[in-house]
């Protein structure tokens, strides 16, 4: 299982792969934003991609959107862990096909309970 | 009384109609004093314009001191609060930098001290049962000798690091600080422009200046602003924490 861990602050991507070390998920990488990020996707084969939503250059939004839009990832599950927490912008993560969405701050259980349900789902 | 025109006045209107009387007697001379008397009158209006102008002047003054009082905050002040600013940005990091490299170099101690013990306490068990060789039980005992002698020493390791923790916490205190004085310069620069406002624009004062925001929120609804600030973000539209964020995806459908 590897996974692409996307946020602009290193101390918020430390601490979400130290969580996932801690669920057993060792196979981690790291990128602080959508621009750095999209081409990893493209050449890495990543199983499931973790991203904050506001970020510099190409925001976790649109990266969730290009994600969808490519036909090798489309099916790739995405994640967001972010402080975004306007109804609209969930709804709007939702309709773009996100698989889960966590608020921050949180906590080392609902991101267990929440990666649990997207392999739950994934199969 | 000051803004009564001058020819709407009493004092004026009776002089004018002594003016006309005294012109139809044809008698010069208090002719010539009644127009001296409106002379006069038009005189002491202008000193009262005068006076007003000058009051203008003195407070047109005043706000000019306060403009240079918000230059002084824009040249100085707020590039100063910006790298204030970024120095709490700095200072938090580095903290969240130590803490968590102190947990990173805690947890495989603690995660060799539980293997240890899980594998001590099942040979324990095995013992106490009496289904032990004694030559087991001597490795066992040597086992239980070496495992007490890294306990100590790795409970020495994992107090240095929460020691680690615990100063790494130390940048609250001087982040506050800054934070504080940040939010009073924002505090004087507010003032200065309410009284700036106050000041030199009161005809402006009425001039629509909403909507613009409006727009704006609505242009940038989808572009990410970071975390909610309670007590500063309007509650409405936003989700309180992650329970509301399940139940909003589940009505979607998720």
């Amino acid at each position: 299982m590897k996974i692409l861990v996307v946020d602009d602050f290193s101390t918020m991507r430390r601490i979400i792969k130290n969580l996932l070390r801690d669920l057993g998920f060792n196979n981690t990488a790291e990128a602080d934003d959508g621009l750095t990020a999209l081409p990893m996707l493209q050449a890495g084969n990543f199983d499931l991609l973790i991203t904050d939503w506001n970020m510099p250059g190409m925001q976790g939004i649109d990266l969730l959107k290009a994600v969808r839009a490519d036909p090798k990832l489309a099916k790739m599950p995405v994640m967001m862990v972010t402080a975004e927490q306007k109804k609209e912008q969930i709804i709007e993560a939702a309709k773009a096909g996100v698989n889960g969405y966590i608020v921050k701050p949180f906590t080392a259980a609902t991101l267990k309970e929440k990666l649990e349900k997207i392999f739950e789902r994934v199969g | 009384m000051a803004d009564t025109p001058l020819i709407l006045t009493d004092e004026f209107k009776q002089h004018v109609r002594e003016l006309a009387k005294f012109v139809e007697e044809g008698d010069v001379e208090e002719t010539d004093r009644i127009l001296d008397k409106i002379a006069r009158l038009r005189e002491s209006t202008l000193f009262q314009e005068l006076g007003k102008l000058t009051r203008e002047f003195h407070n047109a003054l005043n706000s000019f001191r306060l403009d240079s009082r918000i230059v002084s905050m824009t040249e100085q002040d707020f590039p100063d609060a910006r790298e204030r600013l970024r120095y709490v940005v700095q200072m938090t990091a580095q903290s969240a930098d130590r803490s968590l490299t102190a947990a990173e170099e805690a947890m495989p101690i603690v995660s060799n001290i539980e293997d240890q013990a899980k594998s001590l306490e099942s040979q324990w068990g095995r013992f106490m049962q009496r289904d032990m060789s004694a030559e087991e039980f001597r490795q066992l005992s040597s086992e239980l000798g070496g495992f007490l002698g890294e306990l100590s020493s790795s409970s020495e390791k994992l107090k240095e690091r929460m020691t680690e923790v615990v100063m790494a916490q130390d940048f609250q205190d001087l982040t506050g600080q800054i934070i504080e004085r940040v939010i009073t310069l924002v505090d004087d620069m507010e003032r200065s422009l309410v009284d700036l406002i106050r000041i030199s624009g009161q005809n402006m004062a009425t001039q629509e200046v909403v909507g613009g925001e409006k727009e704006k929120t609505k242009e940038d609804h989808l572009k990410g602003v970071g975390p909610a600030v309670p007590g500063v973000d309007e509650a409405s539209g936003l989700v309180s924490g992650q329970d509301e964020v399940d139940d909003l995806l589940s009505s979607l459908g998720f």
